[in-house]
C-alpha cells in the first residue's frame, strides 16, 4: 500500500492552471522530497492532499482511501506555512490544545513524548512567541506528530534554520521514519539538506511531475565528473572541449569533464599537449546540480 | 512485509466535544473575552451612576442662551429597555445609544477576532487537515459566540441592577414583574445565535482578515440591531422568548449550513 497515490490531479485558479494532470506515488515509510521552483505547484499539491483547498480534477488516495475520508484525514499531520500555535500560550499548552482537538487519551504523556522526539522538552514552558525560528519549526513538527499520524506533510520546514538547526531537523526526520510506520512528504529548496534524508524524490515543474525516483535511482543517474585545474585554464578548456562531450567551468574555478570515469586519461592527454595539471579530483553531481541540470532541459 | 495503517473512527459527538473543549479553553484564556465581560458589567454601572450624578445640572448654549437641564435616569432598568408608561424612559441620548444591545456588537468583535486568529495562526489549517467535517467547526464557533454573548448579557443585567443600587434609583417595573424581566433576558440570549451566526459566516468568508470581518459584521449586524429592542422589550413574555429561540435556531442552522458550504468550497489557507 502506498501512503499517497495521486492520479491526474488538477487545480485551476480562474484561468490559471496551477497543477496539471499530476501523478505521484509516495510509498509507505518513505521520506519523499518534493522539489520544484517557486510557483511550480508544490504547496498547492500539498494543500490539496491535506484537503485545505478543493481540487479541480483527478484523484488523491491516502493509505488506500480517498483523501476526503474523515478517518484517513485524522492520520495526517501537517506543517504548511504557520505551525498553528497561539503566541500567548506556552509550547506545552499549544500542544495540549492540539491533543484535545485530536481526542488523544493520556494527552500529557503523549505531548511530553512528542516534545522529546523533537528535542523541545526543555522549552515546553516557553511562550510560543518567544521561541526562535528553529524552535518554532520543531514545535510545528511536534504539532503535526501528535495523534500518531501515518503521513506528515511538511512544507519548507528547513527554511531559515542555521546549520545546527538543520542537523537537528535531519535527526528528527530519521527518528520519525525509523520504524517504517510513518511517511514524510517534505518540500524544500535546500536540496543538499534534503538529499541527506530523502529516500524518494518527485520533481515538479509548471504543475506537472517531470520525474519521480528513489535515492538509489538518483545516485545511479547522477553524472560523475573530473574536476581539474591547470596552469593554462583557457587552453585546457578549449582542448578538452574538442575531445569530450561536456566540459564546463564551475563557480570554484575548476574545469569539469563529465561522464569520465578515469582521471588518468585527462592527465595523460593534457600532458601530451604540454599542459601540466596542478589539481585533479573525481566527483559526482549532487541533487542540486541534478535538479538544475533537469530544469535546464538537459535530462528531460 | 506489507505495511498497514489502522483507522479509528470518531463519531459526531466525540468530534464536537473535543473541538468545544479546545475552543472553550481558548476562550477562557482570551484577553478579549475578559475585556468584553468586564465592559458588560462596568458599562451600565458607570453610565447609570454618572448620569444620575449629572441629574439636574444645567448647560447654557453660549449663542442662543438656551438652558438645557440634564435629565438623569429614574429607574435602574432604563438601560435595558423602555418601561411601560414611562415617558421616553430612554430619552437621554446616551442610553439610546449605549444600552444592553451594545453587547451584540461586543460579541461581533469576539467572534471575528476568534475566527481570524484561527486562520492567521495556522490553527485552522491543522484543524481542517485532521477534521474533514467543517460543520463541527461552525457549530463550535457559533456555540462559543453564543456563550460569550449570553455571559455578557447576564453581566449587563447585573451591572444595571448594581448601577441602579449605587445611584439609588427605583427598581419599580411599572406594572411588569420579574418574569417579564427574565423573559426579556432570555429573549435577548435566544436572539444571540441570529447575530453570532451572521458574524461567524462573515468571519469565515473573510478568514484571517479580522478588519474585514469586523467591518462586515458590524455593517451586516447594524441592519438587525434595531430589531433587538423591538423583539425583546422589558415587557417580554414567553411568546417573545419562544419567537427569539425559533429565530435563533433557524438562523444558526441556515447560516451555519452556508458557512459550512463556504468552508467546503473555498481555500482554507
Amino acid at each position: 500500500m502506498n501512503a499517497i497515490e495521486i492520479k491526474g490531479l488538477c487545480k485551476n485558479f480562474g484561468s490559471k492552471q496551477a497543477v496539471c494532470s499530476l501523478d505521484m506515488t509516495v510509498p509507505m515509510g518513505a521520506v519523499y522530497g518534493f522539489i520544484g521552483e517557486n510557483g511550480s505547484g508544490k504547496s498547492t499539491t500539498e494543500k490539496m492532499i491535506c484537503g485545505l483547498i478543493p481540487k479541480s480534477g483527478g484523484s488523491i488516495r491516502i493509505c488506500g482511501r480517498d483523501h476526503t475520508d474523515k478517518d484517513v484525514r485524522a492520520k495526517i499531520g501537517v506543517l504548511i506555512e504557520a505551525p498553528g500555535c497561539f503566541g500567548g500560550l506556552t509550547v506545552f499548552d499549544n500542544m495540549m490544545l492540539q491533543a484535545a482537538n485530536l481526542s488523544i487519551p493520556d494527552a500529557e504523556k503523549e505531548v511530553v513524548k512528542t516534545l522529546k522526539l523533537v528535542r523541545m522538552e526543555g522549552a515546553a514552558g516557553n511562550k510560543y512567541k518567544n521561541c526562535s525560528l528553529g524552535m518554532k519549526q520543531r514545535v510545528g513538527i511536534a504539532m503535526a506528530l501528535l495523534g500518531d499520524p501515518a503521513l506528515l506533510v511538511l512544507d519548507e520546514p528547513l527554511n531559515g534554520l542555521d546549520a545546527d538547526g538543520m542537523r537537528i531537523m535531519r535527526e528528527i526526520f530519521l527518528d520519525i521514519v525509523k520504524d517504517g510506520r510513518r511517511t514524510i512528504l517534505v518540500s524544500s529548496h535546500l536540496l543538499g539538506e534534503l538529499q541527506k534524508v530523502a529516500t524518494h524524490y518527485g520533481i515538479i515543474r509548471g504543475g506537472k511531475m517531470i520525474r519521480e525516483m528513489t535515492s538509489e535511482q538518483l545516485d545511479a543517474d547522477c553524472r560523475t565528473y573530473v574536476a581539474l585545474q591547470s596552469a593554462e585554464m583557457s587552453r585546457t578548456k578549449a582542448l578538452l572541449g574538442c575531445k569530450y562531450a561536456r566540459v564546463e567551468e564551475d563557480e570554484a574555478g575548476y574545469i569539469r569533464v563529465y561522464d569520465l570515469t578515469t582521471p588518468e586519461e585527462v592527465v595523460a592527454y593534457l600532458y601530451e599537449q604540454g599542459i601540466p595539471v596542478t589539481e585533479i579530483k573525481k566527483n559526482k553531481i549532487g541533487l542540486e546540480e541534478y535538479y538544475i541540470d533537469l530544469m535546464k532541459g538537459g535530462r528531460s | 512485509m506489507e505495511k498497514s495503517v489502522s483507522f479509528e473512527s470518531f463519531g459526531f459527538w466525540k468530534r464536537l466535544n473535543s473541538m468545544l473543549k479546545v475552543d472553550f479553553k481558548r476562550m477562557l484564556r482570551s484577553r478579549v473575552f475578559y475585556i468584553l465581560l468586564a465592559s458588560a458589567l462596568v458599562m451600565p454601572v458607570l453610565m447609570t451612576v454618572m448620569m444620575a450624578m449629572m441629574d439636574g445640572s444645567e448647560s447654557v448654549n453660549q449663542q442662543t442662551g438656551e438652558v438645557t437641564v440634564m435629565e438623569g435616569p429614574e429607574n435602574a432598568w432604563q438601560n435595558i429597555g423602555t418601561l411601560p408608561g414611562g415617558e421616553d424612559m430612554g430619552g437621554m441620548d446616551v442610553f439610546g445609544m449605549c444600552n444592553v444591545n451594545m453587547t451584540f456588537m461586543g460579541v461581533c468583535v469576539f467572534v471575528c477576532l476568534f475566527i481570524a486568529e484561527d486562520f492567521r495562526s495556522g490553527y485552522a489549517k491543522n484543524l481542517f487537515t485532521v477534521r474533514a467535517k467543517k460543520g463541527d467547526y461552525v457549530i463550535s464557533k457559533t456555540l462559543m459566540g453564543f456563550l460569550c454573548g449570553a455571559s455578557m448579557l447576564i453581566l449587563y443585567f447585573i451591572g444595571s441592577a448594581l448601577g441602579g443600587a449605587i445611584a439609588g434609583l427605583s427598581f419599580d417595573l411599572h406594572g411588569l414583574n420579574a418574569m417579564n424581566l427574565l423573559m426579556c433576558l432570555l429573549s435577548k440570549i435566544f436572539l444571540m445565535p441570529v447575530f453570532v451566526s451572521i458574524f461567524t459566516l462573515i468571519s469565515i468568508a473573510a478568514k484571517k482578515r479580522a478588519w474585514l470581518s469586523i467591518c462586515g459584521s458590524l455593517g451586516g449586524g447594524m441592519l438587525l440591531f434595531m430589531t433587538v429592542s423591538m423583539i425583546t422589550p422589558l415587557s417580554s413574555t414567553v411568546a417573545n422568548a419562544g419567537l427569539c429561540l425559533a429565530g435563533g435556531l433557524l438562523f444558526a442552522s441556515g447560516l451555519g449550513a452556508l458557512s459550512t458550504l463556504i468552508l467546503n468550497k473555498t481555500s482554507l489557507v
